[in-house]
């Protein structure tokens, strides 16, 4: 058996203690609230309508985030562009952006502006609407998933491609027959990870979709406002299902990153 | 016209690079590659199947230029050292992957031959991550000529196998190479690969083809120290002292040989001899017509594999000698033994400088 020093025990420690501490913060959720009143809750309008508009701003966001990152990750993955180095920066800023900030950025482009004006005259308002939430998802969840795309392709042979190009197929082709499929587990991931991200989204949809109680009420925001109004009941309930979210998340792609 | 010619390739890849690289093939040559690591080989064989565009030159197979055509263009099979096989897919998938594309009638039946031709024909079902590295290698090869390439590239296809497994693969490529009359063009680090299957060796260095020619020659006659220490030769420098007979005696700074090659009367001159070709007695035969003999002292002996490589001492010049096993046996050297080297005169090559040698 190998000796146990110090350090080793000091890590562990510090590891073990940060896990306990979150452990029982998730769990007093849990615990806390009545869960007949959860129970309720839960089938209220209000959070009927929450849920629902969380789900269907969700899949369309992960969708379109999963259309974009796809080619967006194989190319940081396989080629050498101009300006690859800036593209990598600027579409990895998200993730150390605060959210709020994020928003701002968006209301800002798609406000009162040239931008805004072409989108709106193609039928899509992003600005207090649905339509902006999935725009506040989509940009948040965006740089998680062509990450994830971009380790899972950089993990796959390019001698697998380089080879079934010599067997006459375009590299189109052998994007669909080759690296698409080998890269399902990092696809897998990149889904439930940015379906995570889009539902727990708050601060850039507060600014860009704006918070209103049964518009633009996505779960987060249901929290936000309860508390606000002072219904615990309520702000538990949406806490519960965004955390219930979370974790599944979470367990999918531990179990997809071991197949990368 | 050959059937490949490839003049004067240059790619910059930063860390790997090819300067200059000339060389032209028949149909149905084989042809090993050897150098050192970095040599610039894998960037040749991947710029001869389309994957790295040239800087300068151009690519030429069977008469059309085929210097910027698209990989799936150029019809031209390659077998890498990992063997490349597409994990999600079985072995009968991954052979018949390049055939589907061109959707042959009797599809099934031509796997099926080619797999039993190979001795993987049980195997079809299985996913490659549950083969061995022999049976992964046969795979490759059977997905690659089952489209019959007009020119297989061959990346160190045998460098992951066992001895044993090698032989037998060596043995299994070269008939279906025959069968197929495939021009080859193969990667390796085993001169055994080029003994037994190419009618042709180039060896590589700093991304620069030294030499290329007939297998005998370049084993015979390397250009430069550096081709000769790497096919296993002895490599020395000497003067034409006298030539007699149209032969020349060779003064290598010490002794004199003789060759039967010609050269002028105070040439400067490398002499090739291979190892083997050198044998060893204990005693000064009586008759050497023909042979040079010399006085050698035997300063080390390095065992590889089925022979012994001697480092003999004549004069102040080191000279090896590679015995077979038996030889050994039969005359129990041992270190400080003096004993004759016998080096036949036809054996005594005479390679004259190059204006632009490398690696003298």
């Amino acid at each position: 058996m190998r000796q146990i020093t110090v350090f080793q025990l000091s890590c562990i420690g510090i590891s073990l203690f940060i896990t306990f501490l979150l452990v029982f913060a998730i769990a007093s959720l849990f615990l806390v609230p009545d869960l007949e009143d959860v129970w309720k809750n839960l089938w209220s309008d209000e959070m009927r309508f929450s849920l629902k508009l969380s789900m269907l701003t969700g899949i369309v966001s992960t969708l379109m985030v999963m259309v974009f990152a796809l080619p967006i990750g194989y190319a940081l993955s396989r080629f050498d562009f101009p300006f690859k180095g800036f593209v990598k920066t600027i579409l990895d800023l998200p993730v150390a952006f605060p959210e709020l900030v994020l928003g701002l950025c968006l209301l800002l482009l798609f406000g009162n502006t040239l931008v805004g004006e072409v989108f709106r005259r193609l039928s899509v308002d992003l600005v207090f609407t649905k339509q902006g939430i999935v725009a506040a998802q989509f940009f948040t969840a965006l740089p998680y998933a062509s990450r994830i795309l971009k380790s899972t392709f950089d993990y796959i042979n390019p001698r697998l491609e380089f080879v079934s190009r010599s067997l006459g197929y375009t590299q189109r082709e052998t994007f669909f027959n080759v690296s698409l499929p080998l890269a399902k587990n990092g696809i897998l991931a990149a889904t439930v990870i940015s379906f995570a991200r889009c539902i727990g989204t708050f601060g850039t949809v507060l600014i860009l979709a704006g918070g209103t109680y049964m518009k633009t009420e996505v779960l987060p925001m249901t929290l936000y406002l309860n508390i606000s109004y002072g219904n615990m009941g309520m702000a538990l309930t949406s806490g519960i299902v965004l955390t219930t979210v979370s974790f599944i998340a979470i367990f999918i792609f531990e179990k997809a990153e071991v197949g990368i | 016209m050959s059937f490949v010619d490839i003049d004067n390739l240059h790619i910059n890849l930063g860390e790997f690079r090819l300067n200059g690289v000339s060389l032209s093939l028949d149909r149905g040559d084989y042809l090993s590659i050897i150098g050192p690591t970095g040599a610039g080989k894998t960037i040749f064989l991947e710029s001869i199947v389309g994957f790295w565009r040239p800087d300068q030159g151009r690519i030429i197979l069977d008469g059309k230029e085929i210097t910027t055509a698209l990989p799936e263009k150029r019809h031209i099979g390659i077998v890498y050292q990992d063997y490349a096989l597409l994990p999600h897919m079985t072995v009968y998938q991954n052979i018949a992957y390049g055939l589907k594309k061109h959707k042959p009638e009797n599809m099934d039946e031509a796997i099926r031959r080619m797999a039993g031709s190979l001795h993987i024909d049980h195997l079809l079902h299985r996913k490659p991550t549950t083969l061995s590295g022999g049976e992964q290698q046969r795979v490759a090869l059977a997905r690659v000529l089952i489209v019959e390439p007009a020119l297989l590239l061959m990346d160190e296809p045998f460098s992951a196998l066992d001895q044993q497994t090698r032989r037998r693969a060596r043995l299994l490529l070269k008939a279906a190479i025959r069968d197929h009359a495939t021009t080859v063009i193969h990667i390796t680090h085993d001169l055994d690969d080029a003994w037994a299957l190419a009618n042709k060796l180039a060896v590589f260095k700093d991304g620069r083809l030294l030499q290329m020619g007939a297998l005998q020659e370049v084993f015979n006659r390397p250009k430069n120290r550096f081709v000769a220490e790497f096919v296993g030769t002895g490599f020395y420098r000497g003067t034409v002292v006298t030539g007699k007979n149209g032969n020349a005696n060779i003064d290598l700074g010490g002794i004199v040989i003789e060759s039967l090659d010609q050269a002028h009367n105070g040439d400067a001159v490398n002499v090739a001899i291979r190892h083997e070709d050198i044998r060893v007695t204990r005693s000064k035969p009586a008759h050497a017509n023909g042979v040079n003999v010399v006085n050698a002292a035997l300063k080390d002996i390095v065992p590889e594999g089925s022979s012994s490589l001697l480092d003999l001492r004549v004069d102040n010049i080191a000279i090896q000698a590679l015995l077979p096993h038996h030889a050994m046996r039969r005359l129990d050297l041992h270190r400080g033994d003096h004993l004759y080297a016998l080096i036949r005169k036809e054996h005594v090559k005479i390679v004259h400088f190059e204006s632009q040698s490398n690696g003298i």
